[in-house]
């Protein structure tokens, strides 16, 4: 049972319920998916709730279906989503690049496990590139965010719609397994964001106005390219208006722990270990994954002498902290191929070890 | 005083290039579907959703609201646009390799859902766009670029019956295969591009439609013995008729 979600009041709720919850509450008016572990219940939740509402749920016969649906129903101004992870989100590519070219307000939910391949179900972040670099063709940008507890599986989800619509661009939620599968207390709350105008470019038939077309076809050398420039400009908005990211006792840090997601849970705690034992370390994360808070990053390389970045991949948001930091200081990966977080035992050690030369 | 007997439909645009090439029953598709938007008053509430294949050029004849949907990926989209809307016509305008072959999932599956949409498959034997390759419903014998001694079942299998497939399915309403090779055959064409709206109109599952299509340019042919190819190769193994109509 999924507890009710009456606003102001506190329940216990798994991630992929709060992000479903949420999306609904945002007035989410289709879901479109194929299972997955770890993000089935987001499905599973959907296909009672919207039909109990009075709203669309398709089980689409494949994720490339599911997100192309998502593309028909926002290319009319409805708020609709899917939801999937890691070798299914891979099938979703093609129109992700389609989306960005459309300049549509696709929202999708990334549930992280194990890869490459089929890998296994374990919690993973080794989706970072997949998120923020994209196996489509041609240049384009997700928006991607990345929750670190169930609450802010709320609070981004919401905020995932209302950017999607504000910028016409395809926003990603970044979560993983275990962010997907815990149980955390959260606390609803009614939309914040304003609805977003959508009259002067969605399709809803030519009546008392010319006919729109929603394409990606620039057979001119030149439409192309104004149109990348344009796209471009619209990225420069976002790298702008809409980074965020979470710091915690930096100001008189010496050396900084950067991590994303769940693995930020235990970076924190060790930190607060790390202070108890008088080493001046803090911690930063990344809220969204793009635009990259690469500014605030560099500024802070100015302050301190080492910064340590861990993630449960191979290293890969360890390349945007080092072009953010432009070799002003060291930057140090300490990392795991999939599975639970790094415990805060061995990232106090891996502190103290890297600490020893500051 | 003289009587106006033939007009441009309402439904295309007035002042645009000819984009297919001379000869190609395209042109004459985009035209019958134009007609039956007209005359079922439709232009005004319709959203299509275009393919990649000759077929995009649908967007730039046709005076209604539409995406471009990936290849193979029309009836996706068109079945989000239409379970966002409900009360909108939505239809999809297709090549062969798009529907048949990089489609073939969300085709079958849009017709088991009995989606309440309208599909027209425009069947010329090949990829058109990319310069005649051997696709899903090429023929046995038939020589393209990718088949070069023609197709025969060992390397390339069997070609696929589309509109017979499409009525297998029990969420279908209408299919049918048509031709527009000759006045009658472009007559016929009409009342089932028709039918295959009225059924979706009238919310009875998914209707659609296999028009025999020439290519004279990939075939390299005249128009007038491209139309002979269709009437002598095609039509003996992709015939024409109604294979399910439930308002029957
Ligand atoms: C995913 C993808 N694969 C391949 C292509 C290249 N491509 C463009 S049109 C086309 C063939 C279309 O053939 P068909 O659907 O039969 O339409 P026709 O041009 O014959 O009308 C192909 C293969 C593409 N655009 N996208
Ligand atoms: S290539 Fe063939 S199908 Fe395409 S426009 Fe030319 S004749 Fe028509
Ligand atoms: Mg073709």
């Amino acid at each position: 049972m999924v507890a009710e979600c009456v606003t102001g009041k506190k329940v216990l709720m798994k991630g992929n319920y709060a992000i479903a919850n949420a999306a609904i509450k945002a007035g989410c008016q289709c879901y479109f998916g194929y299972p997955i572990t770890p993000q089935s219940e987001i499905g599973e939740f959907m296909s009672g709730k919207m039909q109990e509402l009075g709203r669309a749920y398709v089980s689409a016969e494949s994720e490339l279906a599911a997100i192309n649906m998502v593309i028909g129903a926002v290319s009319t101004g409805v708020k609709a989503m899917s939801s999937s992870s890691s070798c299914a989100i891979s099938l979703m590519q093609e129109a992700l690049s389609y989306a960005t070219a459309d300049q549509l307000p696709v929202v999708l939910v990334s549930v992280m496990r194990g890869g490459p391949g089929l890998g296994n179900i374990y919690p993973s972040q080794g989706d970072y590139n997949q998120a923020t670099i994209g196996g489509g063709n041609g240049d384009y940008k997700l928006i991607v965010l990345a929750p670190s507890t169930v609450q802010e599986c709320i609070d981004l989800t919401y905020k995932a719609f209302y950017l999607a619509f504000k910028y016409k661009n395809p926003t990603m939620i970044l979560a993983d397994g275990l962010l997907g599968q815990m149980m955390e207390p959260v606390e609803f709350y009614d939309y914040p964001y304003p609805e977003i105008d959508t009259t002067s470019w969605a399709l809803s038939g030519a009546k008392d106005r010319s006919a729109r077309v929603i394409r990606s076809y620039a057979p001119l050398e030149e439409n192309q390219c104004v149109f990348l420039d344009n796209l471009f400009k619209k990225y420069e908005l976002i790298e702008q208006n809409e980074v965020e990211y979470e710091e915690y006792m930096v100001d008189d840090a010496d050396f900084v722990v950067v991590a994303f997601g769940s693995m930020f849970r235990n970076v924190k705690s060790a930190v607060k270990l790390c202070r108890e034992k008088g080493l001046k370390v803090g911690a930063f994360r990344p809220i969204t994954l793009y635009p990259f808070p690469s500014e605030r990053l560099n500024s802070l390389a100015d302050k301190v002498k080492k910064i340590l970045v861990t993630e449960i991949n191979m290293g890969q948001m360890v390349r945007d902290v080092r072009l953010a930091v432009n070799g002003k200081v060291p930057v140090l990966f300490k990392g795991k191929g999939v599975g639970a977080m790094i415990d805060v035992e061995t990232l106090v050690e891996e502190i103290e070890k890297q600490m020893g030369g500051v | 005083m003289a009587t106006q007997v033939f007009s441009i439909p309402k439904s295309l645009k007035k002042d645009v290039k000819y984009s297919f090439c001379p000869g190609c029953d395209h042109g004459v598709a985009v035209r019958l579907v134009a007609e039956c938007l007209d005359e079922l008053g439709l232009k005004e509430n319709t959203i299509t959703a275009t393919s990649i294949g000759c077929s995009v050029g649908l967007y730039d004849f046709i005076d209604i609201d539409a995406i471009e949907a990936p290849h193979g990926r029309a009836l996706a989209v068109a079945t989000g646009v239409k379970r966002a809307n409900p009360d909108k016509f939505v239809f999809t305008y297709q090549g062969d390799g798009d529907f048949a072959s990089i489609g073939w999932a969300e085709s079958m599956h849009s017709a088991f859902r009995g989606e309440k949409l309208s599909a027209i498959c425009i069947n010329n034997t090949t990829y058109g766009m990319t310069g005649g390759q051997l696709g899903p419903t090429t023929l046995l014998g038939q020589v393209t670029t990718t088949s070069p001694t023609g197709r025969n079942i060992e390397y390339y299998g069997y070609p696929v019956k589309i509109a017979e497939h499409i009525a297998l399915s029990e969420g279908t309403a209408f299919s049918a295969r048509v031709s527009l090779d000759s006045v009658a055959n472009i007559r016929k064409a009409k009342a089932a591009i028709k039918k295959a709206f009225e059924v979706q109109m009238k919310g009875l599952g998914f209707g659609f439609v296999e028009i025999l299509s020439s290519c004279p340019t990939n075939w390299r042919m005249s128009p007038q013995q491209a139309h002979e190819r269709v009437r002598n190769e095609m039509m003996p193994i992709y015939k024409l008729g109604v294979y399910k109509d439930i308002t029957a």
